[in-house]
């Protein structure tokens, strides 16, 4: 067991840490995102994010009303799944700034027949500029500003999916953990 | 380093500067046309035709109806002219606080005041004696309605029969509205494309302190609907909202059928209109000639509420 134990330890300090200029490449952040829309909804949820370099990153967020404003409340039920892409600035600093294009799928539920005729859904565009701190432990933070590209006119179009959002999101490195632990077990 | 934030200092300033809009002398907004419920209140309020009435009259039904935002009485004038000279129920044309008199009195006016002629009619038709008291609000009037509903104000009060809420205004079709407490320091007015006849009823320029005051009021109806907004047992409330609507959006129906629930807990009436028109209650003076459905949906509106106001 302590053999197999070493030979995860090694492997993962070889795939992770590797040079050290390189930071986060590779790895993968994972956490809550929190989300307010100007004038509407808190809709929260779970993100990830793949740090492809350095400097870019991929990442995959579901949030919904239903944990946030719908919760003991009349306010819609409303899911966003949102694929997206960033660009981090001064990528060995801790504090660094983001911009982040979005792409992804609104689904909201009316609960009534009545309202079978009125949009409940539509596609996400949108684009977010931020900061994220990166602290020493794998905690991350980041904080943002957003604009949707695509929203309800009256005639067309979702409801409730409005331009205007600012979000925070809390992640934990997972490389970092297993860097750290690694190194741990090495040094025993 | 200092040079330019001291220049970026002074573009802010400039920016957040009041702007004014150029007002024509065929606009309400000048304060040459000022709501004829000003000088005639006897021929709009049934409070001043009729202030002491007797007890036969006290309980025919007295519905008070209240226009949209930036309107002034004439939004409800076609129901009244459609009710010709029925006697089996009265009609009291309120006139918004702010509204149908020019653009610096709609400029300082908040939501509270745009909301107090209801009230105040309401109170005189209950000391009065007036017994049978139902209330029809369009667009933003609807949302004031709602506001007394969900703020309590008839806790203590003569409780009302029926609410009518055409058009009702929770979610805006234009979302911009959203951030007006932001963006509008920097525009200072929006303008509205009225028709010839319009501009003489429809202010046609929006300050933008007014617009924020939109905001406040719709944020919070909004935020009571979602807690949720308990009926007195004597009271219905029926809604009518174009399925189409690019001022208020139609989603705005779903928001206050989840929210407001009858004594018993049952859900209210919701009629989804085929219309595009916002107010499709108000049909004279639109850039268009109504079509026939216009028209149905008008009529069909106006026999609904009456109706429902005898049963």
């Amino acid at each position: 067991m302590k053999i197999r134990l070493s030979i995860l330890a090694i492997l993962c300090t070889a795939l992770l840490a590797g040079n050290k200029a390189e930071g986060q490449v590779h790895s993968f952040d994972a956490g809550l995102r929190f989300q307010k829309s100007a004038g509407l909804y808190f809709e929260n949820g779970l993100t990830g994010q793949y740090h492809l370099s350095n400097r870019w990153v991929l990442g995959a967020s579901y949030i919904s009303s239903r944990l946030g404003s719908a919760i003991g409340s009349n306010a819609i039920r409303q899911d966003n799944l949102i694929l997206s892409g960033s660009y981090l600035f001064r990528p060995g600093k801790s504090l660094k700034p983001f911009v982040r294009a979005n792409a992804g799928y609104f689904m909201a539920d009316y609960e009534d027949e009545l309202f079978g005729d009125l949009p409940q859904s539509s596609a996400i565009a949108s684009a977010d500029a931020g900061l994220v701190y990166s602290f020493k432990s794998p905690l991350k933070i980041n904080l943002s500003l957003g604009y949707n590209a695509i929203t309800g006119s009256g005639d067309q179009g979702a409801g409730t999916l409005y331009p205007i959002f600012y979000q925070t999101s809390v992640t934990w490195n997972f490389a970092k953990t297993l860097r750290e632990s690694a190194s741990a077990y090495q040094k025993e | 380093m200092k040079k330019i934030l001291l220049l970026l200092l002074v573009i802010l300033i400039l920016a957040a500067c009041s702007k004014e809009p150029s007002i024509d002398d065929t606009m309400l907004d000048s304060g040459l046309y000022f709501d004829q419920s000003i000088y005639e209140p006897e021929k709009y309020l049934v409070s001043a035709f009729n202030p002491s009435p007797t007890p036969e009259e006290a309980l025919k039904p007295v519905i008070i109806t209240i226009h949209g935002y930036g309107a002034t009485t004439f939004e409800w004038d076609e129901f009244r002219s459609w009710a010709g000279n029925r006697d089996d129920f009265q009609i009291s044309q309120v006139l918004l606080g702010g509204h149908g008199r020019d653009y610096q009195s709609f400029k300082s006016s908040t939501w509270k005041d745009w909301q107090k002629p209801i009230m105040e009619e309401y109170q005189k038709l209950e000391q009065q004696g007036y017994k049978n008291i139902s209330l029809a609000g369009s667009s933003t009037g609807s949302t004031l309605i709602m506001e007394m509903l969900a703020s309590g104000y008839f806790d203590q009060r003569l409780k009302p029969k029926h609410v009518f809420l055409i058009d009702p205004i929770i979610v805006p079709s234009n979302r911009l509205l959203s951030i007006a407490h932001v963006v509008g320091p920097f525009v200072g007015y929006t303008t509205v494309t009225n028709t010839g006849g319009e501009e003489k009823f429809y202010y046609n320029f929006r300050p933008q302190e007014t617009l924020n005051e939109l905001r406040k009021v719709i944020n919070k109806v909004r935020r009571d609907l979602e807690d949720g907004i308990k009926l007195p047992a004597e009271t219905t409330v029926r809604v009518f909202k174009a399925d189409k609507d690019n001022v208020a959006d139609p989603v705005s129906a779903v928001l206050i059928y989840k929210g407001i629930k009858t004594d018993n807990g049952a859900a209210i009436r919701v009629d989804m209109v085929p219309s595009r028109i916002h107010v499709f209650t108000r049909l004279n003076l639109r850039s268009e000639a109504p079509s026939a459905k216009d028209i149905e949906n008008q009529r069909t509106a106006f026999t609904e509420i009456a109706a429902e106001l005898l049963r």
